[in-house]
């Protein structure tokens, strides 16, 4: 009797360790497929809910913004940088891969520039490298000049470089441009518009089509605002003439633009009459202006 | 910004750019990408050529800025300091001089060019300086600019300093 129960006590214990396992087995593809759906952690949870004032711990249902720190990008392929705008440009001056010294201008000029800033040692870049050997067929627009941009030559080996630079486009090995224009990687591409020095897209792909598209889309962008332009309604001439009427006759009264009556709250407002004792021209109190509200 | 290698410094204005290179030697065009590119040129062994420009100077472009002269137009200059042998210092085409040779209107023409291109005026300057045998070549992209482009190309070859061989 006494080795039945023994057995038997056993046998519980083992089917209660296979049902532990069981359990931490299950708990454990759910977390997995938990991360798989893009589900927050316990402790993002936790900083969400502290960053929308802490309404709820629960996750919301529906489409949610995701953190920087959150991006999972292809292992070729670089991350966006960690800040949120656009850097300056500005030009380049560096050294050739043929013994040489060499400045390229990207701003105060006509044209646009496409700085695509490259290494000889990564394997994604060498498609741009291959690319970048028929500039023609980039088919990029007549207004965007392209320069590789790649490291010195005390980070990058200028042999290298020199076996894969193409013969038409500049290459600049200038570490300093990569910290300039917040490069968080290789390859990476920026796009300088080189009439305001500003940069008009940046960004990275794992070839050039890819690169090509995101240059399609600024270009779409761009030519969109200025058909946006176009299209502004004229003001219509009457209105046009009301107000340089009553920018006149305001000025003529001493009243310019900034000028505290014209946030006033009426002729009760006493900073209306402040202004008023400041100034020697007649202002009708009584009956003031609805111009003046504007 | 500055440029220097080869023993030669350039101070570019705003709104230049420019490049101090030497071909390989054994090389004529000094094209990359490829050993087919590079043509074979026994015993030639060419100095360094500075090129200065103030518009987009193309990577295809000879010593004296053929393929760039086809891209100027008006408004535009190119500047280009050629070094010639050791041998050519110090004789009579190459008088000694103190400082990079300056430039008048006048000296400008269209039979200074190259290659004769139309609308355009050309200058060159020969000269020794610390010792190394130079030739001065400036290009105007419209000739009838050459007055206030030959002040323009002397502010920018004022800067120039040659160190000795």
């Amino acid at each position: 009797m006494a080795a039945v129960v023994v057995i038997l006590a056993v046998a519980v214990a083992v089917l209660t360790l296979l049902v532990l396992g069981l359990l931490r087995s299950h708990a454990d593809i759910l977390r997995r497929l938990h991360d798989l759906d893009g589900g927050l952690e316990e402790g993002a949870t936790t900083r969400a809910a502290a960053a929308t004032g802490g309404r709820s711990g629960a996750r919301a249902a529906g489409p949610r913004t995701v953190s920087r720190d959150e991006v999972r990008t292809f292992p070729q392929v670089q991350a966006p940088p960690e800040r949120e705008g656009f850097t300056d440009s500005r030009d380049l001056v560096g050294v050739g891969i043929d013994d040489d010294a060499l400045t390229i201008r990207v701003t105060g000029v006509e044209h646009r520039t496409l700085v695509a800033f490259l290494s000889g040692s990564c394997l994604t870049c060498q498609r741009f490298w291959d690319a970048f050997q028929k500039p023609q067929k980039l088919g990029l627009p007549r207004d965007v000049r392209p320069v590789i941009v790649t490291k010195g030559p005390d980070q990058e080996s200028p042999a290298a470089i020199a076996r894969v630079a193409p013969a038409a486009v500049p290459v600049v090995m200038d570490t300093s441009a990569w910290e300039a224009y917040d490069i968080p990687g290789s390859p990476y591409f920026v796009l300088v518009d080189g009439k305001t020095g500003l940069v008009q897209g940046e960004g990275t792909g794992i070839d050039w089509d890819q690169v090509k598209g995101l240059l399609t889309q600024i270009q779409d962008d761009a030519s969109y605002a200025e058909d946006l332009e176009s299209r502004r309604v004229a003001k219509y001439k009457a209105d046009d003439e009301r107000e340089r009427r009553v920018d006149e006759e305001l000025l003529a009264a001493g009243i310019g633009p900034g000028d505290p009556s014209l946030y006033g709250d009426g002729p009760d407002d006493p900073r209306l009459a402040a202004h008023q004792h400041a100034h020697d021209h007649p202002h009708d109190h009584d009956e003031p202006d609805e111009r003046t509200r504007a | 910004m500055r440029i220097e290698a080869h023993g030669i410094r350039a101070e570019l204005p705003n709104g230049w750019e420019g490049r101090i290179s030497r071909r390989q030697p054994g090389t004529l065009t000094g094209r990359r990408g490829g050993a087919s590119a590079s043509t074979a040129v026994l015993g030639e062994d060419t100095g360094p050529v500075l090129h200065m420009g103030n518009f987009a100077l193309p990577e295809d472009r000879g010593d004296f800025g053929s393929g760039a002269v086809d891209l100027m137009g008006t408004g535009h200059l190119l500047v280009v300091l050629v070094e010639y042998g050791p041998d050519s210092a110090g004789t009579a085409l190459f008088p000694t001089v103190s400082q990079v040779p300056r430039l008048t209107g006048r000296m400008f023409s269209s039979q200074g060019l190259q290659r004769v291109q139309r609308g355009q005026a050309g200058a060159q300057r020969f000269f020794t300086l610390n010792g190394r045998a130079f030739c001065l070549y400036t290009v105007v992209g419209d000739q009838r600019e050459v007055g206030p482009m030959a002040t323009t190309a002397n502010d920018v070859t004022r800067q120039i300093q040659v160190t000795a061989p």
